[in-house]
């Protein structure tokens, strides 16, 4: 007996390139950058002063007044994703309550709802408000979610980092191909912007310091790099089994069709050089999915832009690829880091590109790097075949995390 | 501190479960019961909670709190704490 698939039947975004799918997918082909300058930053004169926040997020639109009191930016941004694949979908009573699950992926869970409370209430923890705890748990954004729709089965977030978001989608499908639940919610989200953490991730050297000309800053394996850019979102996707889906008729963007998942043990935030391990997870991936490399029709990359990620991720495709990868896109020249919404987004993003078979450009590559020797797509959209797509995650803590999606007609 | 009127302590618990509830204060009576109308939840009450501790400057127990339904008995539980003040 043939392995249940699992059909991605809806699609829900919010990111630094748009609320909404449509939107966020023209943003990408138009490859430009969503970063500006953030005044909470630019006021703290902080080293890196700018990032790519979602723009134009009414919550109003998803929340009444008492909802908006008690669930944070992160849980908003969510929930109104999570409720745009649903609606997307038209997934809503599908499935029974009970065989429905909802799967996050967080890389920073609540740490800004955290450093908020810690900060305003530093010389009087008792008066802090009496929800903080249901505010800063990592698991909030995922129960709201659950909470909002009566979804009873399994509720689960995942931490890897950067990877989280792809990890989420990922251990979704094991739970739908093993019959444990019916339909899954899976996605991620963060919130990263807020003076204490983009301030934390400055000390590492890890973002790019051009607070001169933000929208020229995130630039993936581009000669200059110099860091990512923090971004916040979230994105989810509806992920049925096959039959189901057909049966109801819901219009299938396509297959999450192999997901791979491994560790480099290596360094607690670089990865290893000759990206060995994490061709070894595209590899398993592909396996996973039935494919080989040539099936692949372009390929989306975890692409942060700093300069020791961009290389090892190029190293380990040429692995990976037998040194002929296909054409490489990578949203986060446009987005910045989403941290633990990015899997997510570009599982989403890649599966359109793959079903419309135009790639998005990469933003702000001016001059490829000769030591990320890949077919880069830039300056404008790429034509390609209707084919699968392999996009990858990696995470600091060396969690990778890679999907093949399959497109339907 | 003077002692609130009946009128007053009513205005205040209204405001402070209109802020929590995001509804308009007006939509908030003496008869109102939190539970079958808005099904509050153990958080938002002790929130209301907390809030009317911070703008009288008392104690609540969390205990008797939770007994209560109506916006009056709410407003009848802060009158009788500060009548009990020292």
């Amino acid at each position: 007996m043939s392995r249940p698939r699992v059909a991605v039947t809806g699609l829900g975004v919010k990111t630094p390139a748009g609320t909404s799918v449509d939107a966020a997918f023209d943003c990408l082909l138009d490859a430009r950058s969503r970063a500006v300058h953030v005044p909470e930053l630019v006021a703290r004169d902080l080293a890196v002063q700018f990032a790519c926040p979602v723009p134009n997020f009414d919550p109003a639109a998803y929340f009444n007044q008492r909802e908006i009191r008690r669930l944070d930016r992160g849980a908003q941004l969510s929930v109104a994703a999570a409720a745009d694949a649903i609606a997307d979908a038209g997934a809503e009573g599908a499935a029974a309550p009970d065989r429905t699950g909802v799967f996050l992926g967080t890389g920073l869970g609540g740490i800004l709802p955290s450093t908020m409370i810690a900060l305003g209430w530093d010389t009087d923890p008792s008066g802090m408000p009496v929800d903080s705890v249901a505010r800063v748990m990592p698991t909030a954004p995922a129960a709201w979610i659950a909470l909002r729709f009566g979804f009873r089965g399994p509720c689960l977030t995942y931490a890897t980092a950067c990877a989280s978001g792809a990890t989420a989608i990922g251990e979704a499908t094991l739970k739908l191909r093993a019959g444990e639940v019916d339909m899954a919610i899976a996605g991620g989200v963060d919130t990263p912007i807020g003076a204490i953490i983009v301030a934390a991730f400055a000390r590492i050297g890890a973002l790019s310091l051009h607070n001169d000309d933000p929208a020229g800053a995130s630039r993936p394996f581009e000669a200059t790099r110099d860091g990512f850019v923090m971004g916040e979102g979230s994105s989810f996707l509806v992920l049925e089994r096959w039959e189901r889906a057909r049966a109801r008729g819901a219009r299938i963007y396509g297959e999450v069709a192999g997901y791979g998942s491994n560790t480099d043990a290596f360094h607690i935030v670089a990865p290893i050089a000759d990206g060995t391990v994490a061709a070894a997870c595209m590899d398993a991936a592909l396996v996973d999915a039935g494919l080989k490399p040539a099936d692949i029709g372009h390929v989306n990359a975890h692409g942060t832009a700093t300069p020791l990620n961009d290389r090892a991720e190029a190293a380990a495709l040429v692995r990976c690829f037998g040194g002929r990868p296909p054409p490489v896109t990578a949203p986060k020249g446009v987005t910045g880091h989403l941290i633990g919404g990015a899997g997510a987004f570009e599982a989403a993003v890649a599966l359109l590109a793959a079903r419309r078979g135009v790639v998005p450009p990469i933003a702000n590559l001016a001059v490829p790097d000769p030591d990320c020797p890949l077919d880069l797509v830039r300056d404008e959209p790429r034509r390609i075949p209707v084919a699968p797509v392999l996009t990858n995650s990696f995470g600091f803590g060396g969690h990778n995390a890679t999907l093949v999606l399959v497109p339907e007609p | 501190m003077t002692m609130p009127s009946r009128a007053e302590l009513s205005t205040l618990v209204r405001t402070k479960v209109a802020e929590v509830l995001g509804t308009p204060v007006e939509e908030i009576d003496e008869s109102t019961n939190l539970e079958v109308g808005y099904q509050i939840d153990s958080l938002e009450l002790m929130e209301i909670g907390a809030r009317l501790e911070a703008a009288l400057g008392i104690r609540l127990d969390l205990r008797e709190l939770i007994g209560v339904e109506t916006v009056g008995q709410a407003t009848d539980l802060l009158t009788r704490r500060l009548e009990a003040q020292p």
